[in-house]
């Protein structure tokens, strides 16, 4: 593990991966000790729920919409921020 | 009156699902999976959760259907869910699912609120990491649901009866393919 990610507070969502592209990267990234985002974990622990997650991401962010991509982002940054979450 | 036009006769989230099913359908199909597929919580343990973080939220429309869907899930219990909406810490449910809940109420503060502290007092109860995984993602999806009911002053009915029998519809049939008809309602 990279020297700067500590443990989730489950271990059993972090040590059993489903099948998935998550899955996938999070092999990628371990095996060459880097650090990536341990949401990752939390998309491939319920692949069910992560699917609906990301219809409706996509949907919302890149759907058909009045606003730009660009003001979408910087609304979900911006959200992100207030919530003192920096991933 | 809501903040936009809304299709008129549907309350709560009903008139944004129909106004915008693009993504009402993947919000309804996340909702089917957390509160209804196959899991070690009950369903009532999950619509009490979902109920609970409404209630905290003071979201009145999201607090009385998900409080409803419990009860009827609860033979009828409303007494039991209107306890545990107020003071869960002194209502006749599981000591696991009173740390859950208490989990729940520090996603409600903030996802940093949860500690480890807490996670450890919910596994000496019998919460699993899949129960406690299950938990935060339902209350932190009800953050959502909740802003995003009272973000456009949807229009919420305050009488009970609505909340009845529509809660006892979902408990029956699940949050996918449900009618969504307009009502009237005096309240």
């Amino acid at each position: 593990m990279h020297p700067d990610m500590k443990p989730l507070f489950l271990p059993d969502v972090e040590h059993n991966p489903k099948p998935s592209t998550q899955a996938e990267v999070i092999r990628l990234m371990q095996n060459s000790d880097s650090e990536y985002p341990q949401i990752l974990h939390l998309f491939a622990y319920k692949p069910e729920a992560t699917q609906h997650l990301t219809r409706f991401t996509r949907e919302v962010m890149r759907g058909h919409s009045p606003l730009t991509d660009g003001f979408r982002e910087l609304i979900a940054a911006y959200t992100s921020a207030r919530n003192d979450c920096a991933f | 009156m809501p903040h936009i036009k809304l299709p008129e006769g549907l309350p709560g989230i009903s008139g944004l699902m129909v106004c915008r099913p693009e993504t009402s359908q993947p919000l309804n199909e996340l909702a089917q999976a957390l509160l209804r597929a196959n899991n070690t919580l009950s369903t009532s343990d999950r619509e009490l959760v979902a109920a609970y973080v409404s209630s905290l939220n003071e979201c009145h429309y999201c607090r009385s259907i998900h409080g409803a869907i419990a009860a009827h899930h609860l033979q009828g219990d409303e007494k039991l869910v209107s306890h545990v909406t107020r003071d869960y810490s002194s209502s006749a449910i599981s000591a696991k699912l009173k740390a859950l809940l208490y989990v729940a109420g520090k996603v409600w503060r903030g996802g940093k609120h949860v500690t480890a502290d807490d996670v450890q007092e919910a596994r000496k109860h019998g919460a699993t990491d899949q129960d406690i995984h299950d938990t935060v993602l339902i209350a932190a999806a009800f953050c959502m649901f909740n802003r995003y009911v009272d973000g456009l002053a949807t229009w919420q009915p305050q009488n009970p009866e609505f909340y009845r029998s529509r809660g006892a519809l979902v408990a029956e049939q699940g949050y996918l393919n449900l009618k969504r008809e307009p009502i009237s309602l005096v309240d």
